[in-house]
């Protein structure tokens, strides 16, 4: 008996998502299923041949070296000592409000996700640097991490965003679009987390009492020292939105900029230059196994037949983008709760991805979509990463107490999410001015 | 996998290797790139920088997917694993090492296919004419290396 190759396909997902769930490594598991799947559907020679250029070419495309050196941009950054400063700031200009130390949670996940580009990252820095502020405010403990939670998650859309990045290159789009598409949800996704902060405090003023009001003196030195990283994410990111270089250009200038600051700051020993540069190398090879592994299965998926398939599907329903692309987000939410956020993109990116252009919508604006969903699937239960990071570093707050803090703000994000489904102009908007 | 807190002075003598080579290549690539935008904005240019690119990527990343390979710290999912009993996150690691060792042979090997293939070519960068066999080489020992790392692992964790 021969499987239909849609057969195979089927299989090989559902196998793929019960490895992944067994603790399989991310990368082996993409690319061990995708290999026998390819083995299955061509030849095992041509099925090797196609793991051997895919790897290679992987490693040596120009464009994926921007992962790698804007995690290093983001490592100099932390060396320089940028982890607290922006909180600092928000938190001198607006903790005496009631839940302004909330707001500033909100502010420096914002400022230091766009050097990290890391939602775990984010929250793990951000959760060490103002929990402990917050609780000293009196602030409820399972509010103030509900905030850091949901706040966290900013790193992972606010550009330079790592999710992005590995998005684009999945998904063959322009780095530079998507990163000027990411701009306003990510500025608006920090607005509505303020608007629950102000909301909450206002119902429940318990919640989060106003703390002392900083001089201007003080606030002054803090904006001082956010000053020079905060231009060097402005040129960097704005450079590559204006066209001045590529993204890979854009990461190595960021790097040299870290660099600088380092000196600047004083802070440049070959300590901090070496453990830089480890923690660099640590990331890039984990995230690039995944990548070669994330190519080989989608290089698979794309054998299978099985987006036609599901284009046919979707047709055949007739049903409208907008319906569509809601029934996408639940079950991107649904399969979010077993799968952690980089899985799920790679895993749902080729499927996904033509039904979404056959609807007509533009994959840039499906990028923000996917990765808004992913965030989501870093504060919901049962897996909800971010949460499990703050417990972590508290664990004197019960699990619970924190699932429940972020209850308001999950519900600031689907209202968020909804928005970006009504209103793509939200996303595209910038990347149009590009041309 | 295991989550340890290596700081460059406490690795091994490998592992120290690996990191120069990976921060070497990793520091030529920046270096060039940021030169090139340098040269672009001011009026010079330096030709084949994206192959002087490239070939450095391969020399970093070789170094650090075989770095974090012996460090074992390869992404999971860690829902079901991080909540099993110890024989079980036991034996789920030990298929996680079986799992990785195959994946890497059949990339060292498809590689060494592709190069096998193209050796007669000479095949070379289009500006600089630098040759690609070494990096392929590289490339593929460093998977090699990763594939016989999980092996041993694995040959290990079955005699415990």
């Amino acid at each position: 008996m021969t499987l239909l190759p849609e057969a195979i396909g089927l299989i090989a997902f559902v196998s793929l998502l019960v490895i992944l769930m067994a603790g399989i490594p991310i990368g082996a598991s993409l690319a061990l299923v995708g290999t026998v799947g390819l083995a299955l559907l061509l030849t095992p020679e041509a099925a090797l041949i196609k793991v051997g250029v895919i790897a290679f070419d992987t490693v040596t495309r120009y464009e994926l070296g921007v992962l790698p050196l804007f995690m290093l941009m983001a490592q100099l950054c932390f060396a320089a000592g940028a982890s607290g400063d922006f909180f600092g700031l928000a938190a001198k200009l607006v903790g005496h409000k009631r839940g302004g130390l909330g707001v500033a949670s909100i502010g420096g996940c914002a400022g230091f996700g766009a050097i990290s580009g890391s939602s775990l990252a984010t929250v793990a820095t951000m959760s060490a640097v103002a929990l402990p502020e917050m609780r000293r405010q009196n602030y409820h403990p399972g509010f103030a991490a509900g905030a850091l939670a949901a706040g966290g998650t900013l790193g992972s859309l606010i550009p330079p965003s790592g999710a992005l990045i590995v998005f684009g290159i999945i998904a063959e789009q322009s780095i530079g679009k998507l990163f000027a598409a990411a701009v306003i949800p990510g500025i608006t996704q920090a607005l509505f987390y303020i608007a629950v902060i102000l909301i909450m405090v206002r119902w429940k003023p318990d919640l989060a009492p106003p703390g002392p009001r900083a001089s201007w003196r003080e606030r002054g030195a803090a904006a001082l020292r956010i000053i020079d990283i905060s231009l060097l994410v402005l040129f960097v990111v704005g450079g590559l939105i204006l066209g001045w270089f590529t993204p890979t250009e854009a990461a190595s200038v960021g790097c040299v900029g870290g660099l600088v600051i380092l000196a600047v700051r004083r802070k440049f020993t070959s300590a901090a230059l070496s453990n830089a540069l480890l923690e660099t190398l640590r990331t890039t090879g984990m995230i690039y196994t995944i990548v070669i592994g994330a190519i080989i299965f989608s290089t698979f998926v794309s054998v299978t037949g099985i987006p036609d398939h599901m284009i046919g599907v979707v047709d055949a329903v007739g049903a409208s983008p907008t319906m569509a692309i809601i029934m996408m987000a639940i079950m991107l939410l649904l399969l979010g709760s077993f799968l952690d956020g980089l899985a799920l993109m790679l895993l749902m990116t080729p499927i996904l991805l033509p039904v979404v252009e056959n609807l007509g919508l533009s994959p840039i604006w499906f990028g923000i979509f996917l990765v808004r969903t992913m965030e989501i699937g870093f504060v919901h239960p049962p897996l909800g990463f971010n949460v499990y990071v703050i417990h972590a570093g508290a664990r004197d707050i019960p699990l619970g107490s924190i699932f429940r803090g972020v209850i308001p703000f999950l519900a600031g994000d689907f209202l968020h999410l909804a928005m970006l489904i009504a209103f793509p102009a939200i996303v595209l908007w910038l990347p149009t001015l590009q041309g | 996998m295991d989550s340890s807190t290596e700081t460059p002075e406490t690795l091994s003598r490998t592992h120290r290797f690996l990191i120069f080579a990976g921060s070497a290549g990793l520091l030529v690539a920046m270096a060039t790139d940021a030169l090139a935008v340098l040269g672009r904005h001011v009026g010079f240019a330096v030709i084949g920088s994206i192959e002087i690119f490239q070939v450095a990527a391969v020399v970093a990343l070789s170094s650090s997917i075989l770095m974090v390979s012996m460090m074992n710290r390869h992404a999971t999912v860690d829902l079901i694993i991080g909540r099993a009993s110890g024989r079980t996150r036991a034996f789920l690691a030990q298929i996680g090492r079986a799992a990785l060792a195959i994946t890497f042979g059949l990339i060292a090997f498809g590689s060494i296919w592709v190069a096998v293939d193209l050796w007669p070519t000479t095949e070379m960068t289009e500006l600089l004419s630098i040759r690609l066999a070494p990096f392929r080489l590289i490339w593929i020992t460093a998977c090699t290396l990763a594939a016989v790392h999980f092996s041993v692992s694995f040959a290990k964790g079955l005699r415990k």
